[in-house]
């Protein structure tokens, strides 16, 4: 799941300034998973719009629509019908998302109101971790399924670094250590010779040297 | 009751607290007049930011969410979630410039009254510092 964050009133404020008519459009699937861009969120973003035009005595019109994802072709295609009405959209989608809709509607203006943040997991209820970069080149199944690109602060390939207590890293006693992680589940697993092995860094320029990285697949293309 | 100078009240309240909400709502009602509109809810953690927003925008001056006492949840833990909810609304209020503190909280006591109106009528009554919502200034 790709999780994001509202931006501060202050900065939406401002970014909307110029519009009269803006359509707050929210994306159903990544975002509304981490309870900051689907309809609900939607909803209080234009209640809250809505009630700050009127007491900064702006006039300002404020549609809502969800869309099931914002970065899939088929669903953006919905904007369609409404955005004569609108002067700007306000998109509470990833900035995948927000690239998407203004790669189909080069000719209006889409805002982003959230700050993309990570890929993650929802722990529980409210709380959500960050645990994939994105590298490129997984290789969970020899740390256990904890990702030590990600989970370890140092980034450590091959054993800990000495400087955890208690299973907590040193860098933030409310993080726990990766390594503490990958080696009681190894151990569990009965594993444990997968530490035999020296493990060479990873090799960011295969994958993030090269700009924007893209997947293509033939028998996915129609 | 009525009066040009009364506070409009939303009161959303745990429909668990009285057994007999429905007919004591009405009693109230009819006591308050327009100042007071009331939404039973199943569990006063049913509710969410976007109900006491609305209120807010719809032109309530007070939101009061009114709960069972600490522990005594029939869900558990629906008015802990209530109390989260509600500082989350506040926030969003806040962010706006308007009082967070016209959306309140008001856990019943174990003492309370199984009776709906009499739990609200000495809170209703309570001076109110807030005044007419800032939405509602310069309109109607």
């Amino acid at each position: 799941m790709i999780t994001g964050t509202r931006k501060p009133m202050e900065e939406i404020r401002a970014m909307i300034a110029p519009f009269g008519r803006v359509l707050v459009a929210g994306c159903g699937t990544c975002v509304a998973e981490c309870a900051s861009g689907g309809e609900k969120e939607v909803a209080l973003l234009a209640s809250q719009l809505r009630m700050d035009a009127k007491l900064r005595k702006i006039s300002l019109e404020v549609g809502e629509i969800t869309l099931d994802r914002q970065c899939v072709y088929e669903f953006i295609d919905q904007l369609t019908p409404f955005l004569e009405n609108y002067d700007a959209v306000l998109s509470l989608a990833c900035g995948a998302g927000v690239q998407a809709v203004a790669e189909v509607f080069p000719q209006w203006v889409i805002l982003p109101g959230l700050d993309t943040g990570f890929l993650g997991e929802t722990r529980e209820a409210g709380l959500w971790l960050e645990n994939c970069r994105g590298c490129g080149e997984c290789r969970l199944h020899l740390f256990a399924g904890v990702c030590p690109i990600t989970r370890c602060a140092k980034r450590l390939f091959n054993g800990p670094c000495g400087g955890s207590r208690a299973g907590q890293c040193e860098v933030s006693p409310e993080v726990q250590c990766a390594w503490h992680l990958i080696l009681e589940r190894l151990e569990r697993q009965g594993r444990m010779d997968c530490l035999e092995e020296i493990y060479p860094p990873c090799d960011w320029s295969r994958h993030q040297g090269r700009g924007p990285r893209k997947i293509q697949r033939e028998d996915q293309r129609a | 009751m009525e009066s040009d100078q009364q506070v409009h009240t939303v009161v959303f309240f745990c429909q668990q607290l009285d057994p007999q909400q429905d007919l004591h709502s009405r009693d109230l009602e009819r006591e308050w007049g327009s100042g007071i509109r009331l939404f039973p809810m199943h569990c006063s953690g049913r509710v969410e930011a976007l109900h006491l927003l609305m209120a807010v925008e719809q032109g309530a001056d007070r939101v009061l969410l009114l709960t069972c006492a600490e522990g005594r949840c029939r869900y558990r833990e629906g008015n802990l979630r209530a109390r989260r909810r509600l500082e989350y609304a506040r926030s969003l209020l806040e962010e706006i410039g308007i009082e967070p503190g016209r959306l309140e909280l008001r856990m019943a006591s174990s003492q309370s009254p199984r009776h709906i109106a009499r739990i609200l009528e000495p809170i209703l009554r309570e001076p109110w510092s807030h005044g007419p919502s800032p939405l509602s200034m310069g309109t109607d």
